[in-house]
């Protein structure tokens, strides 16, 4: 995927913050915190993991999402938020 | 000025490095525990720490934990020592269980999975992390309560199904006496009763020895009289032989000392402390009981601030109680609820019951309040309900 497809979306983006901010969260809660559905995040988690963005771990029923710090992609995101909200501080 | 030197080594969670009088108790529980260092992952504990308050059994219990685990450490084996008080936890395993995972996992939702597939996750847990657990359940009597044998049964047999995997979870539980495992069914009470140790209540001169190291790390030099001390333990000794109380009078003394501006704690400052204190029951405690349980505590301290007798019947307090509700017009609880609570408040230490069975018709139970003013009991939580109401 090209890089404007993956941050054209307000919800990515929103995303990757969120769990650079918490660190982990399963589906349902990023969802909450996105105030969007769970299908909706669902979508939005299978791009970025797809980029290889984010991982996830199964316990059960339950998913949880983190951001790969393998990725030099993810590491690049994170270097762009950090140094946009400083920025704007 | 402060005649303090470290006041957070009187804290109630303060570990000392040192444990006078429990030396033999740490050495056992120490040898109950080394299997997990020789022979990481092969064996599972399960250990029985029993005692009054005041006893030592979580700091004995800590003290082990932090041992342990630096040991481990240096081993290079991969460990943790989780310490659960299961009241704080509602006697809830779900919720201490989910208190274990959040440990590893600190999001992880609180909803969407029973308690079985929590225990299942926190095994899937530890085996990603390749760490052992010793798992302490401090107040276990809370867990038995509310969740009877079967809580037990799930925690304790939780491994054995699981063939040719390595032991993640061993476990102390902690408890004031063994008649709450003794009520367990049979099946939960073998996998318990194992290996017990019980703490006999201090002796004075024992009291003395832990106040004095305590002063030592506490109070600056000779902030401390030695009379100070003495009286201290001897009220220490008076209350069940109760350290935690001891330390928690010394602490507050020193606190009467700075605001008076004396350079040294004197006896006048733990009277003065012991007239505030109330022995095992402090005002936060109070403050996290629920509005049913406040209510018939209520009762309890008013009988006994009306009364002169020191021992109460079951039906008689359920009669003050029956009038504590209709003045806040709530429906009382039923019988068998109070005696729930009762129990509760009996491990807590707050009253005293005995089972008598004497009278034509079967056991009566006697309830008394020897540890708290009455007065005092019943202005706090006449303040705690006051202000719930508003």
């Amino acid at each position: 995927m090209n890089i404007e497809d993956v941050f054209s979306s307000r919800l990515r983006m929103k995303t990757l913050k969120i769990l650079m901010q918490v660190g982990e969260l399963n589906v349902s809660e990023i969802a909450r915190r996105l105030r969007v559905n769970y299908k909706i995040t669902s979508k939005h988690l299978k791009v970025l993991e797809d980029e290889g963005m984010v991982k996830h771990k199964e316990f059960g029923r339950i998913r949880l999402y983190r951001l790969n710090k393998s990725s030099l992609k993810t590491k690049a995101v994170e270097n762009l938020i950090e140094i946009w909200e400083h920025a704007n501080k | 000025m402060s005649v303090f030197k470290d006041e957070t080594k009187l804290d109630i969670n303060y570990v000392p490095h040192r444990l006078p009088h429990r030396s033999n108790e740490m050495r056992l529980l120490m040898k109950f525990f080394n299997v997990l260092l020789q022979t990481p992952k092969k064996m599972a504990q399960r250990v029985i720490i029993t005692g009054d308050v005041g006893t030592g059994k979580t700091v004995l219990s800590q003290r082990l934990g932090a041992d342990i685990t630096h040991e481990a450490n240096r081993r290079g084996i991969k460990f943790r020592y989780v310490h659960v008080n299961c009241r704080e936890y509602r006697g809830s395993l779900f919720l201490i269980v989910h208190h274990i995972v959040s440990i590893f996992h600190p999001n992880f939702p609180r909803r969407g999975y029973s308690t079985e597939e929590l225990l299942r996750i926190l095994l899937q847990v530890l085996d990603e992390q390749k760490t052992c657990v010793i798992l302490t359940l401090d107040e276990f009597e809370s867990l038995v309560e509310r969740e009877g044998s079967e809580a037990v049964y799930k925690l304790t047999r939780l491994q054995e199904i699981r063939l040719n995997k390595p032991q993640r979870i061993s476990l102390i539980c902690i408890l004031r006496n063994l008649e709450v495992v003794e009520e367990l069914d049979a099946s939960a009470r073998s996998t318990l009763q194992s290996n017990i140790i019980n703490l006999k209540i201090y002796s004075k001169q024992q009291l003395l020895d832990i106040l004095n190291d305590r002063v030592l790390l506490a109070f600056k030099p000779l902030a401390m009289l030695e009379d100070t001390v003495n009286l201290a333990a001897q009220l220490a000794f008076s209350e069940n032989g109760n350290a935690r109380f001891g330390i928690e009078l010394l602490w507050r003394a020193g606190k009467y000392a700075d605001v008076e501006d004396l350079s040294v704690v004197t006896p006048e400052c733990i009277r003065k402390a012991v007239s505030n204190i109330y022995a095992v029951m402090r005002k936060s405690d109070l403050a996290s009981l629920r509005l049913h349980e406040k209510l018939f505590l209520l009762s309890i301290a008013r009988f006994f601030r009306e009364s002169e007798e020191a021992y109460a019947s079951l039906t008689t307090i359920e009669q003050a109680y029956a009038i504590v509700c209709e003045e806040f017009d709530i429906q009382p609880h039923s019988h068998t609820q109070l005696w729930k609570y009762l129990r509760m408040f009996s491990a807590l230490g707050i009253l005293d019951t005995e089972v008598s069975s004497a009278g034509s018709r079967g056991r009566s139970t006697a309830i008394s309040l020897p540890r708290i003013p009455a007065y005092e009991l019943e202005k706090e939580l006449s303040f705690l309900l006051q202000k719930e109401e508003a």
